[in-house]
């Protein structure tokens, strides 16, 4: 059978070395391999954009390119072409980075054995076929159990909402009066149509959850108006097993770097389960304070007058599908997925939580959030080696609402449309090291995004001017956009990345502060 | 003073039924349609105060209605409440955007739809003539 030649793309400066594997190839049968040749990365980038390429041959030292930047850049051009790297050091570390850039091998040249290298080639491709095989697979499970469990989850909210609707409607005898014994019946049918909805939610999150769909938009939030939240929607619950709910949060607490709707959803759950484990005339207390070893974290604590957690359950609570009995519900067992789900929300918002207990004197829950600031919002813009060499652009966009947004939701899906674009403006052809989104105030929301490519801030702005125009006058919103070269703030390979990150901060603070005088609004 | 009219979009007729029942209860004039077509065609008649709108109908879903409503110069600005079972983080946002007063998801709590009626349609709070469990 005659196959088409296997195309290679050779991305090597050293022509010394392209000569090299020519050679090596060159004992194979004729017409098996078809080698191309670039010295650059955007050559190479030219060629890929074309197609046809079946695998390629990476250099890292190239004049356009040097490091894990040519794999990126090259991964980014053809994700669907496997990669080879070849590097003159044998140096696992950098050849692990490389994989996880999306290399599928590497070769340590001057160790190239020319017998081995057309096998390599071979198994390189059908490693990546057989890769993404089994990912397309696993995607396409995941989807489907994701589906199945939503449209479970969101079919039986039908049947949930009449049966909860005729109960309520017998129960409030709008339909003739009932016997005492009927009406305690009807009660029974209540409390248990309730405990079923929120089982049918729970899992609703969880199938989220786990299909890793949660979706947690960290922003500016505030405290004070989780806890007041909480305290009101369970403020019924406590009162009708006779405990003393209450919340002390003293004086002006700094906003959070968290989701608002998420962290009102665990301090629910938290509230909700101390409320559970509490028998009557008991107290369940929320309290907040920012903490007194570390002024960047605030700690939230849920405690309860229980009959508390022994020190083996204490380990397991957080676990999916744990359960405790429910002294309640009489020997029946819940899903056991609300502190599963509570401790998911909070360590997705950057948070962590723990429970302190000893057996007989009740429980304490306690969520740590990092106090919001723009130094954590650009925090994952850094990692955690802070690889930022070239000097690069920082651009800030911000959008802002004459009135108030309508509602948080409204705001966060704002917030998500606007940062699509964004990124559609940002990605086509530049490295982009952050798109990140915040919200300054009630009434405005920024992004920032920092890109060490070439093509000017000038060009940036213009292009997210354009691509937001109509979305932004649908919206009847503002916009305005400004951008800044940083050059002078590259980072030494000495300095530790918080105090690099501390300056990067204090320079962008700086700077938007700057351009709230020289904004250029563009719809209005 | 007249009982307010309130329109039910809802394709399930055990919801429509015992929607009937709470609102009568409470004084308002309910009256029904079952997909997008007949709410615009009863909007139109009835003219209501309110409506209460399913996401999910046959053929055309709610949003699709909200957006007919507002092209009506007639029916342009009664108020919608969404009634839906979907995910409220998706579905909320989309909903107050198409120009909902506000949404509800099912299963929903009666003292929570009452009181949304009345902020709706500018009542009084705690006009409440019938008891209510809580």
């Amino acid at each position: 059978m005659e196959a088409n030649p296997l195309q290679i793309l050779v991305v090597e400066d050293n022509q010394g070395d392209v000569r090299l594997l020519r050679e090596m190839l060159s004992c194979e049968r004729p017409g098996e391999f078809e080698l191309t040749h670039v010295s650059r990365l955007d050559e190479a980038e030219a060629h890929l954009a074309k197609g046809g390429v079946d695998i390629i041959l990476l250099d890292m030292g190239l004049p356009d390119g040097r490091g894990m930047d040519t794999v990126r850049r090259t991964h980014a051009a053809a994700s669907g072409v496997p990669i080879i790297v070849l590097t003159g050091l044998d140096d696992e570390a950098i050849a692990t980075e490389a994989m996880t850039q999306g290399a599928q091998d590497y070769m340590i040249k001057g160790q190239i054995e020319s017998r081995a290298l057309p096998r390599a080639l071979r198994h390189a491709i059908e490693r990546f076929r057989m890769r993404e095989e089994s990912d397309r697979m696993r995607s396409r499970q995941m989807q489907l159990k994701d589906e199945f469990f939503s449209h479970v989850s969101h079919e039986l909210r039908s049947p949930l909402t009449v049966i909860r609707q005729f109960a309520t409607i017998l129960a409030d005898r709008l339909a003739g009066d009932l016997n005492p014994e009927q009406g305690q019946y009807l009660e029974v049918i209540l409390r248990n149509v309730k405990q079923l909805q929120s089982m049918v939610d729970d899992l609703f999150e969880v199938t989220g959850i786990g299909a890793g769909k949660l979706r947690i938009d960290l922003e500016r939030a505030s405290v004070s108006e989780a806890v007041a939240y909480t305290a009101n929607s369970l403020q019924g619950a406590a009162k009708a097993k006779g405990i003393t709910l209450s919340s002390d949060v003293r004086g002006e607490l700094p906003a959070v770097y968290a989701d608002p709707m998420r962290l009102r959803q665990a301090l629910v759950i938290l509230v909700d389960n101390a409320i559970k484990f509490t028998p009557a005339n008991g107290t369940v207390k929320i309290h907040a304070r920012v903490l007194d070893e570390d002024a960047d974290r605030l700690v939230l604590e849920v405690s309860d007058s229980g009959c508390g957690i022994s020190p083996e359950m204490c380990e397991r609570i957080f676990e999916r599908l744990f359960q405790a009995q429910d002294p309640s519900a009489a020997g029946r067992k819940g899903l056991g997925l609300g502190l599963y789900i509570c401790k998911e929300l909070v360590t997705r918002q950057g948070g962590q939580i723990r429970v302190q207990s000893a057996c007989g004197q009740g429980a304490v829950f306690s969520v740590t959030l990092p106090v919001f600031s723009l130094s954590n919002l650009l925090a994952p813009a850094f990692g955690k080696k802070g690889h930022i060499q070239s000097p690069f652009t920082l651009v800030v966009t911000e959008i802002s609402s004459a009135g108030c947004w309508r509602s948080d939701e409204a705001r966060a899906e704002q917030r998500r449309t606007f940062g699509q674009l964004l990124q559609g403006c940002l990605y086509s052809d530049s490295d982009v090291l952050l798109p990140k989104m915040g919200i300054t105030g009630p009434e405005e929301l920024f992004f920032i995004a920092a890109t060490t490519d070439q093509i000017g801030g000038e060009a940036i702005c213009k292009r997210i001017r354009e691509n937001l125009r109509e979305p932004i006058q649908q919206a009847r919103l503002s916009l305005s956009t400004s951008y800044r070269v940083l050059a002078t703030i590259n980072r030494a390979t000495s300095e530790p990345v918080k105090e690099f990150r501390e300056k990067m901060t204090a320079e962008i603070q700086a700077r938007m502060n700057q351009e709230n005088s020289l904004r250029m609004v563009t719809s209005g | 003073m007249d009982n307010k009219k309130i329109l039910i979009v809802d394709d399930d007729p055990d919801i429509r039924l015992g929607m009937n029942v709470r609102l009568k209860a409470n004084h308002y004039d309910p009256f029904f349609a079952g997909d997008a077509a007949s709410a615009l065609i009863e909007a139109e008649k009835q003219q209501p105060d309110l409506v209460l709108l399913d996401l999910g109908l046959p053929g055309d879903d709610g949003f699709v209605v909200m957006e007919r409503f507002k092209q009506i110069p007639l029916i342009a600005d009664i108020p919608i409440i969404v009634v839906s079972a979907r995910d409220a983080r998706a579905a909320q946002a989309r909903a107050i955007e198409a120009g909902a007063k506000a949404f509800l998801r099912k299963p929903f709590d009666d003292v929570e739809l009452l009181a949304l009626i009345r902020a709706t349609t500018g009542e009084p709070a705690l006009s409440e003539k019938a008891s209510l469990h809580n």
